[in-house]
């Protein structure tokens, strides 16, 4: 059995320029099965079956009904700081589908979806996801999801350099790069890219400025965020000494206070877990809590 | 006959760089014979035979299913032994193979005069999965070249491998020497043929990895945090993972000078940094390991499951598979596909992790489903919660027929510096822009 095709992060502006799809790993005709994935070679070097983003869905149209028809079909938009994904889901993602009819914009959401593309007929092609698994997200999860990929796209574009300056193309290239050890979906997929695209360095400098431009829109966000969780655990403290009677103090007055405070229940759910796990909590009885002093 | 197919001989033979040409022929009127249509056996040769890898390998590298490949070694013990094949009796010769870099068992269909210490280059051998590890074979296809003795080293070196570092020990090899560190030790009571007998097992570590071993003979003066170097230790596979097993053939000694090994019990026991999954697709399975990912799929199985009361199987229909109708017992776990990016594993959290991680206990859960009618309740609850997120696992990989299973012994939240992450990352792209220009 085929080993399951990895979800690669890019970024939508790599994903966006990309139009060479290839139908199998193997160009030999003689091993091609039914079931050899399909894969969208990027202009840098990412051989992509399978993708995982996570942005913020800024606009969900139903084009389904639109048509008169009785086909349901779903189009979203998801935005990360480089571009935008473009997602169709249909009657065969019911999931996926049901989803983005209830989904509030904007908001952030994790897609895990396969990559389709559609071409008009006038040379152009339009590269689109369908997804997989679509889930509701939070800014850190796509700020983390960010850092992962501007790391795993400038190790590609690395090596994609290195590609280009050895000059050398298609099995030699292929060679080249396996003795340095670069794993081989990458070495072919960048070979490839060379090949259809002629990407220069012109443009993967291009992208390296595109990936520091993304890490910067989000620094703020960033600078902020790590005193979070500790500051609610803080507040949450203080809150559990200040409120407690001798029995503890319970878990819905908890929240009810914090809210007033303007902490969500999501993060105090959060803060008592942690401070749980880390014994600066008990439970004397369910649903109770109290500081140990 | 001849001429009809010589053509297509040719053309097949041109197609492989005009090799194996008295091999194809072979083939195809083999296949012909038992009036294979054409165009089909000329595609079966031509799938045969550039399926080959004709680059020589080394014992280290020897994974099952490989096809002619050529090695150099040294027999390093041969036996002959008589075997049944479809009811015909014939001999084989098995015994072990080295190369400096392994040792793995072999074995040679055919009578091709070998004897323990000669110096070899097999061409045309193949491996095949045997007792859970790859197995060399070779036989009347094969080439035999004899090689200058003093070529390679010789057998008495050979036969005790150099050690190794425990990460370096492949399922190719049947026997390991190395430097380690006692981490993990208990002794436990078995019956062997009738007799009771008490092993010891355990986990032994260094540097680069850790590995379970057990004990067939009495270990003394050897406890826990023991620095010790033993030769000739047997290695079984289970599940992808070596396991190391000393008998009477192995030697083990103390080390007198533990401090200039590169290991302390302390730097062995500590949490190891998560490392890329596409490392640990490499190998067929790795002891205690550290991954980190986002869950790209809570996968069907999850949530509230039923087992057999005997055998802890997964249970369908109240019906056990070897028990069958069963009075079940409750459980819950989480079966989910992590992804860092690198590549993919499944991972399997028991009843314990799977509380942790979705942050509802059984009971709650089971409450949940009763009130909902439907047992899938559970499974979207966990799907909702779970898809997208981050999350680090650590526990024991190995590779079957579904790619590669991670079980896990804990699971956690990752710290994410990501301010840290970030400053690096923008640092490298500052120095790479204003390089180019």
């Amino acid at each position: 059995m085929a080993d399951r095709e990895m979800a690669y992060r890019v970024f939508a502006s790599e994903f966006n320029d990309s139009r060479f799809q290839i139908s199998s790993a193997t160009d030999a005709p003689i091993q091609a099965d039914l079931h050899a994935p399909n894969f969208l070679v990027t202009t840098a070097g990412a051989k992509v079956n399978r993708l995982f983003i996570a942005g913020v869905i800024t606009e969900v149209e139903d084009i389904g009904s639109q048509k008169g028809g009785e086909k349901e079909l779903w189009r979203a938009r998801v935005s990360d700081p480089t571009g935008t994904f473009t997602i169709y889901s249909g009657n065969y993602q019911p999931e996926a589908s049901v989803f983005l009819s209830s989904v509030e914009v904007p908001s952030f959401v994790t897609i895990v979806g396969k990559v389709r593309s559609y071409e008009p007929g006038d040379g152009s092609v339009f590269v689109s996801l369908r997804p997989e698994e679509i889930n509701h997200a939070d800014e850190s999860i796509r700020n983390r999801w960010m850092v992962d990929t501007a790391e795993l796209t400038l190790d590609r574009l690395d090596i994609f350099d290195e590609a280009l300056s050895s000059g050398l193309s298609g099995k030699d290239l292929l060679d080249h790069l396996s003795q340095k050890s670069v794993p081989s979906h990458i070495a072919e997929g960048i070979c490839m890219a060379i090949d259809y695209y002629h990407t220069d360095r012109d443009y993967i400098h291009g992208l390296k400025i595109q990936v520091r431009d993304a890490l910067l829109s989000i620094e703020s966000s960033l600078s902020a965020s790590p005193g979070g969780l500790a500051d609610i655990e803080q507040s949450v403290m203080v809150m559990l000494q200040e409120m407690n009677q001798g029995k503890g103090v319970e878990y819905a007055v908890l929240v009810r206070e914090a809210g007033e405070k303007g902490i969500p229940a999501e993060l105090v759910e959060k803060a008592v877990r942690s401070l749980l796990s880390d014994g600066s909590l008990y439970e004397p009885r369910v649903g109770f809590f109290r500081a140990i002093d | 006959m001849d001429e009809r197919i010589a053509p297509h001989v040719e053309e097949l033979s041109r197609v492989l760089g005009n090799r194996y040409t008295e091999e194809i022929r072979a083939e195809l009127e083999k296949l012909l014979q038992y009036r294979v249509p054409l165009d089909e056996a000329k595609r079966t040769v031509l799938n045969r035979f550039t399926s080959r890898s004709p680059a020589s390998v080394q014992v280290k590298d020897l994974v099952g299913g490989m096809n002619s490949f050529d090695i150099s070694g040294r027999v390093i013990s041969i036996e002959k032994k008589n075997v049944t094949v479809q009811e015909d009796k014939r001999s084989v010769f098995t015994g072990s193979f080295g190369d400096g870099t392994g040792i793995c068992s072999f074995t040679c269909w055919d009578d091709m005069s070998l004897k323990a210490g000669d110096a070899i280059r097999i061409k045309n051998a193949y491996t095949r999965m045997w007792n859970n590890r790859p197995e060399l074979y070779f036989g009347k296809r094969s080439v035999i070249e004899r090689l200058p003795d003093d070529q390679l080293q010789d057998i008495a070196e050979m036969s005790h491998t150099k050690p190794k570092k425990l990460q370096d020990i492949a399922p190719a090899d049947v026997m390991a020497s190395s430097d380690v560190v006692i981490v993990e030790m208990y002794h436990r009571d078995i019956s062997l043929k009738g007799k009771m007998l008490t092993i010891t097992e355990g986990v032994i570590a260094d540097e680069t990895s850790k590995l379970p071993f057990t004990s067939w003979t009495p270990l003394r003066g050897v406890d826990i945090g023991s620095f010790i170097h033993f030769e000739g230790a047997s290695v079984r596979i289970f599940r992808g993972l070596p396991s190391i097993n000393f008998s009477d053939n192995t030697t083990i000694s103390q080390i007198a000078q533990p401090e200039k090994l590169p290991f302390t019990l302390q730097s062995v026991s500590r949490e190891t940094d998560p490392v890329p999954i596409l490392k640990v697709l490499d190998k067929s399975g790795i002891f205690d390991v550290t991954v980190a990912g986002n869950i790209i799929s809570v996968r069907p199985g999850s949530g509230i499951i039923e087992r057999c009361p005997v055998c802890n199987r997964v249970t369908q229909k109240a019906s056990c598979r070897a028990h069958g109708p069963v009075e079940c017992v409750s459980d819950m776990r989480i079966k989910f596909i992590l992804d860092d990016g690198t590549g993919s594993l499944h991972v399997m959290l028991n009843c314990e992790l799977s509380e942790a991680v979705y942050g509802k206990s059984m009971y709650e859960a089971e409450k949940m489903a009763r009130e909902s009618i439907s047992k899938e309740v559970v499974f979207d609850d966990m799907k909702r919660v779970l898809t997208g997120k981050y999350i680090a696992i650590r526990g024991n990989s190995s590779r079957n027929e579904f790619g590669v299973t991670l079980v896990a012994k804990s699971a956690w939240c990752p710290d994410a510096d990501l301010k840290g992450r970030m400053d690096v990352l923008l640092k490298r792209i500052e120095g790479q822009v204003s390089d180019n220009g």
